[in-house]
């Protein structure tokens, strides 16, 4: 039933992203618009794909670290992808894909870095390092891309923070393509540990003797869920709340089961972000606003419906 | 951001009226050079400026303009224009302003642009005896009451009101020949996020005077935001782009980027950056060159 809901939600969804728009056209000519086929269909399914990614990785991040306030970009990946974006224009790398790259290389960099950090402790990795070492090499990457920028006499490298938070503007079939080849494979990982992330909810040790090989688990939910963040950071940039909100609904809304958790805060991740960047790229035009401002501005009240109805009840 | 200015302007008159009353009781000694700036300080010295320093390359065209090139001290690293002032030691790139560096020239006035973080450094220059004046400039109608207040500081007063007079009239000039359909162009920032010029610069005013028209006259601010799909609804015959190399952009050949006609027919316009990118004494030459780019286009 919940499947049905939310599919069709996310249909609508994607109808309303293909309806509306800055550019008034009139419904005959929606089929064959350039307009709707380069502009609208590929942004609103990037944006589908990013925000369900951004749910996934934020609902299996939580989980590992057993910490409801973790979010995809807490664990450094944002402050990573930053440096990554300003070195490519620092260094005047040149193409069209020399930003996400570097972005991803930034992230994937700070993500090995936190991973090394979390094993200090031994061969087990630890949730509380992991997000303490998060959170320290995010402030790190973030000084050295601030002493980049104002070190650097080049106004091009404030267009790298631009970038950066600039949301879904780029959106085009390309970047389609490249999560539709890159995310299945964290996505399955992930959907895979399902059953040993419930068993995992219970503590480390409980979760070893009712037979999880919790040593594994951590290791891959990490891998694959930062993975997946990276590859969000490089088609869309940093957006917000999406990956620390959307779990907390989907947990309210459908209970603790991963096996359940994981479908539904992709679909809903979706529909948040796809719901948001059309609301974002219409209710100020000509204008546009940052998506990740229209994803808080949606978020957070639902949340606090939710944590209100569900704690009173 | 308006709130912030609203509050500098009232800070500004109250001053102003204190600084009214202060002179109904005593008679002014000196007879040096005043002026108000654009903060609403009165700003008086007891001579010329001798040792100016300039902190937006705007400022130092128009001290060279009106004959004070010789005054200069000290220029950002961005001020190229015109070549005479590359002999002038830079004090950096003054976003926000190196006050030691700008000390250390020891100047008896500092140019500043007006911003939230130059009007702190002018605070911090004045605590150390140095006298700074905050200018306004975004348009090409804050050209002259700029020039002529540099004129009065540097005691190149007649100089500074003829250059303000051409600059005056530069700007209260209509578009020489308003045709039916004037051409009409985007000015592009930048690509990712699509980054374009609103009414709130100066080169949408110099885009007018050159005949054509801004398709984004009717965002107010200097530049803002927009999605591809309204450049592309908007239909603009021009992307105009402040480029000193000429070649095609690397968003040219995306399929997301071929929506909008002008940028699938290659109909770019290259401006070079020193002389379009910032207002100065050589607008009415930007607008004659941007006039005859215009033009010479198919």
């Amino acid at each position: 039933m919940k499947y049905v809901v939310l599919g069709g939600a996310a249909l609508a969804t994607l109808a309303a992203a293909l309806l509306v728009g800055p550019a008034h056209l009139p419904l005959a000519d929606l089929p064959g618009s350039a307009i709707v086929w380069q502009l609208r269909l590929p942004r609103a399914v990037l944006a589908f794909l990013v925000g369900g990614a951004l749910g996934v990785a934020g609902t299996s991040l939580q989980a590992l670290v057993r910490n409801p306030l973790a979010d995809p970009f807490l664990l450094g990946l944002s402050g990573g992808a930053g440096l990554g974006a300003v070195a490519a224009i620092a260094l005047h790398l040149p193409g069209p894909w020399a930003l996400p790259l570097a972005a991803f290389v930034g992230a994937v960099g700070a993500m090995a870095l936190v991973y090394r950090l979390g094993l200090v402790g031994g061969a087990e990795l630890d949730p509380r390092i992991l997000l303490l070492g998060g959170v320290a090499v995010g402030a790190f990457a973030g000084a050295i891309t601030t002493a980049i920028v104002s070190l650097a006499q080049a106004t091009e490298l404030r267009n790298a923070f631009l970038w950066l938070w600039g949301g879904l503007s780029g959106a085009s079939w390309t970047l389609v393509l490249v999560m539709l080849v890159y995310a299945p494979l964290p996505l399955a990982v992930l959907v895979a540990a399902a059953r040993p992330l419930d068993l995992l909810a219970l503590g480390e040790e409980p979760a070893q003797y009712l037979g999880a090989d919790v040593r594994r688990l951590k290791r891959l939910v990490y891998l694959a869920a930062s993975l997946l963040t990276a590859a969000a950071v490089a088609v869309a940039g940093v957006i917000g709340f999406v990956g620390l909100v959307v779990p907390h609904v989907c947990r309210l809304v459908w209970g603790r089961l991963h096996r359940t958790l994981l479908p539904t805060a992709f679909l809903t991740g979706g529909i948040l972000l796809a719901v948001a960047d059309t609301l974002a790229r219409t209710v100020v035009a000509p204008r546009e606003l940052p998506v990740g401002i229209v994803t808080a501005l949606l978020g957070v009240p639902v949340f606090a419906f939710l944590l209100r109805r569900w704690t009173v009840s | 951001m308006r709130r912030w200015t609203v509050r500098t302007h009232l800070a500004g008159f109250v001053a102003l009226a204190a600084a009214a009353c202060a002179r109904g009781e005593r008679a002014p000694v000196d007879a040096g050079p005043a002026v108000t700036d654009d903060v609403g300080r009165r700003v008086t010295l007891a001579a010329p400026a001798r040792r100016v320093v300039s902190l937006l390359p705007s400022f130092t065209e128009i001290l060279f303009a009106v004959g004070a090139g010789d005054r200069l001290v000290g220029r950002t690293a961005w001020c190229d224009y015109p070549p005479a002032a590359l002999a002038v030691p830079s004090v950096g790139d003054g976003m926000p302003p190196n006050v030691e560096a700008v000390a250390a020239r020891r100047p008896d006035l500092v140019v500043l642009y007006k911003s939230g973080p130059n009007v702190t450094a002018a605070e911090q220059l004045e605590r150390l005896g140095i006298r700074t004046v905050l200018f306004d400039l975004n348009q090409l109608e804050e050209l002259g009451p700029a020039a002529r207040r540099l004129g009065v500081l540097t005691g190149r007063r007649a100089a500074g009101d003829s250059l303000a007079r051409a600059m005056d009239s530069l700007t209260s000039q209509r578009p020489e020949s308003p045709t039916p359909s004037p051409k009409s162009l985007v000015f592009l920032v930048w690509d990712n996020p699509p980054i374009v010029i609103g009414a709130g610069s100066y080169l949408d005013r110099l885009a007018g005077l050159a005949g054509a028209r801004n398709v984004f006259h009717d965002i107010a601010t200097p530049s803002a935001q927009v999605s591809i799909e309204t450049i592309a609804a908007r239909n603009p015959d021009f992307i105009a782009m402040l480029s000193d190399s000429g070649l095609p952009p690397g968003y040219a050949n995306r399929p997301e980027w071929r929506v909008v006609p002008a940028v699938r027919q290659g109909r770019f316009l290259f401006l070079p950056g020193r002389l379009f990118g910032r207002p100065g004494p050589r607008a009415a030459e930007a607008v004659r060159e941007l006039r005859r780019r215009l033009e010479a286009a198919p």
